[in-house]
């Protein structure tokens, strides 16, 4: 992967906004993209966290290391 | 059920396929588009799942461990960060076509027809990896040394490459479809990516582990609403693990030097069979 700063805040934001989605399927606010309309949606939120984690997962390779 | 779906998840002839064309022909009282039924499915596959844990326990144990120095450390050191950095990658894919169409798919669960002409398909798909792959050896000139031999000119399921995960990972998606095997497609892919049939195997089953262990542990508690013989359904879903693993064990061990062409085979002679059966059923 390529490392730079830019990339791993990107990926940090995307991550944040993911979890965001994922509390907001998880309390029912949010109900795009569901087969029903009404009430929690947990298998989106669970969805999203993991996307979150994967995002962080990817800042922090994007992130450039210090040389040793 | 639980026997036939956990003798047929790991084998590349899909178990969805069979669990919605058996019942059917065989007139057993199991009403497919009952909302228990694919929570059934589910607690079935969580008896799978929970096979392949205990298949592979050390390696999973050094999965997570890998996975959580990588992500600490921002780096892959070793082959085991590395396979567990793919399989979340392969595993990501499939989470989002899951969760994004699954009422969509969930509509043809029921039709038999479609699960037997998908079943076909399915068939065609096994015979089609092995043809690519023969081609594969024969460039690589391999044709005149044993299977052993031939299948050591191949990768290990750690090199594999990063967006061939991905791509092998989101053909899990097709697997939704029943009558499309889930491993089927994917030790195919792992086979286009390079992989030994013994690797693509192994890769198959530990990519597929947390997707049926996700998918199954929301669903879950659905079935336990439902009003459902929980009991039963336990016991069937001990059983579809107890086949799981015999069948996984079976298969690593025929993977050494066999190919998906069985499979194939069985897949369209069983669908073409299902088609005609269910045409003529009285």
């Amino acid at each position: 992967m390529t490392r730079s700063s830019s990339l791993a805040v990107a990926l940090g934001v995307i991550g944040v906004v993911f979890i965001v989605i994922a509390a907001l399927y998880a309390v029912g606010v949010l109900q795009i993209a569901t087969s029903s309309a009404s009430g929690p949606h947990y298998k989106h939120a669970i969805l999203f966290a993991v996307l979150a984690v994967a995002s962080f997962v990817g800042a922090n390779f994007a992130r450039p290391k210090a040389a040793t | 059920m639980g026997l036939l779906q956990g003798a047929s998840e790991l084998f590349p002839v899909s178990s969805l396929g069979h669990a919605v064309i058996v019942p059917s022909l065989l007139h057993w009282s199991f009403k497919q588009s009952d909302p228990s039924f694919v929570p059934f499915l589910v607690l079935l596959h969580l008896g799978t799942a929970t096979a392949l844990l205990v298949l592979y326990r050390d390696q999973w144990v050094a999965i997570v461990r890998g996975f959580i120095t990588a992500a600490i450390r921002g780096q892959m050191k070793t082959d085991t960060e590395r396979l567990a950095m793919l399989l979340l990658v392969g595993t990501i894919p499939a989470a989002i076509l899951g969760v994004f169409l699954e009422s969509r798919i969930k509509s043809l669960f029921a039709s038999p027809y479609l699960a037997a002409g998908f079943l076909v398909v399915n068939g065609i798909l096994m015979l089609g990896f092995e043809t690519i792959r023969r081609r594969a050896e024969r460039r690589a000139a391999l044709a005149g040394e044993s299977r052993r031999e031939q299948e050591a000119h191949f990768g290990s399921a750690e090199r594999i490459s990063f967006v061939a995960a991905a791509i092998v990972g989101a053909c899990q998606a097709l697997a939704f479809l029943p009558g499309i095997s889930r491993s089927g497609v994917t030790i195919g892919g792992g086979l286009l990516a390079g992989l030994r049939h013994e690797e693509a195997a192994r890769f198959s089953f530990l990519l597929a582990t947390p997707v049926i262990l996700g998918a199954g542990l929301v669903e879950v508690p659905g079935l336990f609403q439902s009003g459902v013989p929980v009991g039963e359904y336990l016991a069937a879903a001990v059983l579809a693990g107890v086949a799981a693993y015999a069948s996984a064990r079976f298969l690593l061990r025929y993977f050494r030097s066999g190919r998906l062409d069985p499979y194939g085979w069985y897949c369209i002679a069983a669908g073409l069979a299902s088609l005609a059966l269910l045409h003529f059923k009285p």
